[in-house]
């Protein structure tokens, strides 16, 4: 890492030479492993590693960036020479200077949790894995289609600013994930994952996949996806609606995690991911959801996929709450974007990989648990409907409306779970729909939900991110199929 | 942006391999993109990298590794991780081999203008376009990119392939004080022939357009997709029936249905690489030379594109569309028309008494796979037709259409065909009125 951090060091001093008011640049290498299996074969057994650096100034007032994968003291030079460059012509057309909070300079060396690197465990040791599951899966000659995979990730950074930061940190995670399908018909095919759509990701070695029972879940994931296709459709109509934990997770994502994000309020990301309804005239004031409803960014949570010990622009991971008591209270933020608003940043400021440059991204958007247990929540609804596992989401590009499609659903009658339905969505405004909510699950049924594939951004960049939920009641809420 | 001396590194590299057989791809990339919003430039950018995939196989067992170092010392590296994990794999019966392809050099959609672009010529460019907005009182949102790529494949087969094109794209999103927007993007090889003023201009008059939006209750409705909004139908429906592994695993839409009537007479949508407003790469990442593929003739299913893996599984052969040897989604692709039809956009909009205009799609996603069902919504650009007229603004309304179904139901389709980029595909599509449309409120 010597020789990195002379590469940075370079970069950054000629940024400053040629002009630059501030600097930063970012190295980060990412080794990762993916495998699968599919219908009894492996699909694929994938290894990669990636590295580079990025170089950002604010020249003439104007941002500038340039990333090279070129790991050389001239390619060092040239970057600054062309982040330089790029940020005097961004100012051709910029009227007002960017404006940039404060940060502490850290040197620190930050290392994720985790018990046992994956990349130190035998290839042969993972297939086993996969193959096992393959052939758990296998026992019903009623599926038609079966996949696993098993994913690990180990990123290693080093942030140099012109402030004084130099922070190295080692982030390791992992994810593992079955689904099982069913094909009937040209037309007609059932589906169930586990433990999520796309599977569980956290930020954890591979002691992760020792963790999830996937031995529990596949008979009754069997029973089910079978069960699918002879059940009716989710019948249409506004009721209480019970969504279990994971699918909570996307929801949180979706219509809490996104719209609280700073840079899309003031409209950074008008021209792809949209706007917000939650404006910033709103903030302290709106009711986002019932009084029960605590939301808060929070970095710092032990195995979060969302987790750091610094964000991408050298603020360190703090909690920060969003919604408290319902009232929309904070937001994700930049040190740019947090400006505007006279605060200072959330420390959410993250960039996929060494070629990106930081966007404000959500870390772990956790909903803090309730105190009631399934059965009460099932009690609770009387008569209602409760899904599981998300298949579908769609939100408007502001997030005020949405619809979303899961795998599965059961009718609650009397406060008992009754038939299944097949193809069950929900759909609603966003502010609406959260001022509905009634009861949340307790800390037992409470996780952190990983999502490996957020999207954002123009070129598109990926930010892995969590969120912590456990299953909420709703009223009145439309659902259908 | 790396040049064909790669192919030298890859030759050596190869012949020291011990695997049984041993392919090497890079696809090397420098792209820049100036982002506006607010009327500022707020993300500006330049990046260089390029990617080495080796696969290297030992009898049935394959094994796959990645990386950015295109050294000599770091293709060998990655030739031995790559043979490493062929060695502890297991088995896959279905894997026949490799393929060799004639080895050349090809420079096909390369034009330097395009490459060579400078951080202040886009600069400029946004700012006559913001100048032009702010006129009106609108606040521009887009992006103006160009890129260089290049493409490289070796294989102990023989193949030795080079080839390389630039590609500009542009998006822009005007947006008024009422919260009213218009939408316009635009892509193309040569930076010569992109006239942006037209472009912007465009998207300045959407959201500029007078009158309240109007709110329209749930139904059908008779609608006129712009091409931007039938090519994000038609993005969708690549990845659900035209990729040989949805077809070999029965996923597709198409899977027991090549022959048959599958939408109506007049789409017929072809996988054409080479059209000139295209230019694609002439080869796929396996070195496989790409060629015309018809999807779909005049309704009726014809087939699909394929990779070699999957063209083993199906009887058939390589239709040159690999993805990179890591992708888990199969053969997918990349450069998608729709045939024009005879119709001039005006004659088409006249002959509406009453509908709906539809610029663009947003968030489309899944809801039954296998009927093509999607929901979404409308977005930048949503206009009340009547008596043959855009006459107002519409609310913007969520889409759940069965996008087959949609293609039934096209009773006209526009002569004028406009270039439209889908993430990593460039698709030529026309403008299409269909009936029966499922509109509801958001």
């Amino acid at each position: 890492m010597a020789d990195i951090e002379k590469l940075a060091k370079t970069a950054v001093e000629k940024a400053v030479a040629l002009g630059a008011k501030y600097a930063d640049c970012r190295y980060v290498e990412t080794e990762s492993e993916s495998l699968s299996f599919s219908d009894g074969s492996p699909e694929s057994v994938n290894r990669s590693l990636d590295k580079g650096f990025g170089v950002r100034v604010i020249v003439n007032g104007a941002w500038g960036f340039f990333g090279s994968s070129v790991l050389t003291k001239d390619e060092a030079v040239r970057a600054a020479k062309k982040a330089v460059e790029i940020g005097k012509a961004s100012a051709i057309l910029n009227q007002t200077p960017v404006e940039f909070t404060l940060s502490g300079a850290y040197i620190d060396d930050y290392v994720s949790n985790f018990k046992v690197d994956p990349f130190t465990i035998d290839l042969k040791e993972k297939l086993g894995y996969l193959e096992n599951l393959d052939r758990l899966m296998a026992g019903n000659s009623a599926i038609s289609t079966r996949g696993s995979q098993i994913d690990f990730r180990k990123a290693s950074s080093y942030l140099l600013t012109t402030e004084g930061t130099s922070v190295h940190q080692k982030i390791i995670q992992s994810g593992a994930g079955i689904d099982i399908g069913v094909i009937k018909s040209r037309q007609e095919r059932a589906a169930r994952s586990f433990p999520q759509n796309g599977g569980q990701y956290e930020c954890k070695g591979y002691e992760l996949l020792r963790e999830i029972d996937f031995a529990t879940a596949i008979p009754r994931l069997t029973e089910e996806v079978i069960a699918l296709l002879a059940a009716p459709e989710c019948p249409s109509l506004e009721t209480s609606l019970l969504l279990e934990g994971s699918v909570v997770g996307l929801v949180v994502h979706e219509l809490i995690g996104h719209p609280l994000e700073l840079d899309r309020v003031f409209g950074s990301e008008r021209n792809f991911s949209g706007t917000s309804f939650a404006t910033v005239d709103q903030l302290g004031k709106l009711q986002y959801g019932s009084s029960i409803m605590n939301v808060v960014s929070d970095p710092t949570h032990p195995y979060g996929l969302g987790s750091f010990g610094y964000d991408d622009e050298g603020v360190k991971a703090q909690r920060t709450d969003l919604i408290k008591d319902g009232i929309l209270v904070g937001y994700l933020s930049s040190r740019e974007m947090a400006a505007r608003i006279g605060r200072k940043s959330s420390g959410a400021m993250r960039a996929d990989g060494w070629g990106n440059i930081p966007l404000v991204r959500m870390t772990n958007t956790n909903m803090s648990p309730g105190d009631k247990s399934l059965d009460d929540l099932i009690a609770m609804a009387g008569d209602g409907i409760y899904m599981s596992t998300i298949s579908s989401w769609s939100p408007s590009d502001d997030r005020s409306s949405f619809e979303f499609g899961c795998e599965i659903a059961w009718e609650i009658k009397g406060g008992k779970l009754g038939q299944m339905f097949k193809n069950p969505t929900f759909s609603g405004r966003t502010v609406d729909f959260w001022n509905s909510l009634t009861a949340i699950g307790n800390e037992k049924l409470w996780k952190v939900w990983g999502t490996p594939n957020c999207g954002k951004g123009q070129p598109g960049q990926n930010a892995r991110t969590g969120q912590g939920a456990s299953p909420i009641l709703l009223t009145r809420v439309k659902v259908g199929s | 942006m790396i040049d064909e001396r790669i192919l030298d590194i890859f030759k050596k590299a190869i012949k020291s391999s011990q695997a049984e057989q041993t392919e090497l791809v890079c696809e090397s990339e420098e792209f820049y993109l100036t982002r506006f919003a607010e009327n500022s430039i707020h993300q500006n950018m330049g990046r260089s990298d390029s990617t080495i995939w080796c696969r290297a196989i030992t009898g049935k067992k394959i094994g796959v590794a990645r990386s950015n170092d295109s050294s000599p010392d770091g293709v060998s590296g990655l030739i031995r991780i790559a043979s490493d994990i062929a060695g502890n794999q297991i088995e896959d019966p279905d894997f026949v081999s490799l393929v060799g392809s004639p080895g050349e050099v090809e420079a096909t959609g390369f034009y330097k203008d395009t490459f060579q672009l400078s951080a202040s010529a886009r600069a400029e460019a946004v700012a006559d376009i913001v100048s032009r907005a702010k006129s009106k009182k609108l606040s521009c949102a887009g992006t103006y990119q160009t890129s260089g790529v290049s493409l490289a494949v070796a294989n102990s087969l023989g193949t030795s392939r080079f080839a390389k094109n630039a590609e500009y794209r542009f998006t822009l999103t005007a947006t008024a004080n009422n919260g009213r927007s218009g939408w316009a993007q635009a892509a193309g090889r040569d930076i010569g022939k992109f006239d942006f003023r037209t472009v912007s201009q465009r998207t300045i008059d959407k959201a500029a357009f007078p009158g309240e939006p109007v709110k329209l209750e749930s139904g059908q409705y008779t609608v006129i997709l712009e091409p931007d909004a039938v090519a994000n139908f038609l993005l969708f429906l690549g990845f659900l029936g035209f990729g040989g592994k949805t077809l070999v695993k029965k996923r597709s839409f198409m899977s027991g249905k090549i022959g048959e009537k599958i939408m109506g007479d007049n789409i017929t949508i072809t996988e054409d690489p080479f059209i000139p407003a295209i230019e694609y790469l002439p080869f796929d990442y396996e070195g496989v030379s790409k060629r015309k593929v018809i999807l779909v003739e005049d309704g009726i299913a014809r087939e699909g594109v394929y990779d070699s893996y999957y063209a083993g599984l199906a009887s058939t052969k390589s239709t040159g569309n690999a993805l990179p040897p890591d992708n888990s989604y199969g053969p997918y692709p990349k450069a998608m028309t729709i045939e024009g039809g005879q119709y001039s956009i005006d004659q088409i909009i006249g002959s509406v008494s009453s509908g709906i205009y539809i610029t663009r799609f947003w968030y489309l996603n899944f809801l039954n796979p296998m009927k093509t069902m999607v929901t979404g919504y409308t977005r930048d650009g949503t206009f009340l037709i009547e008596n043959g007229v855009i006459t107002r603004p519409v609310v913007d309304m969520r889409v759940q259409q069965s996008m087959i179904e949609a293609f039934s139901n096209a009773e006209m389709i526009s002569s004028e065909r406009r270039l439209i980029p889908q993430y990593g595909a460039l698709m030529l599509v026309p403008f299409m009125k269909i009936n029966n449309f499922n509109l509801s409120v958001a």
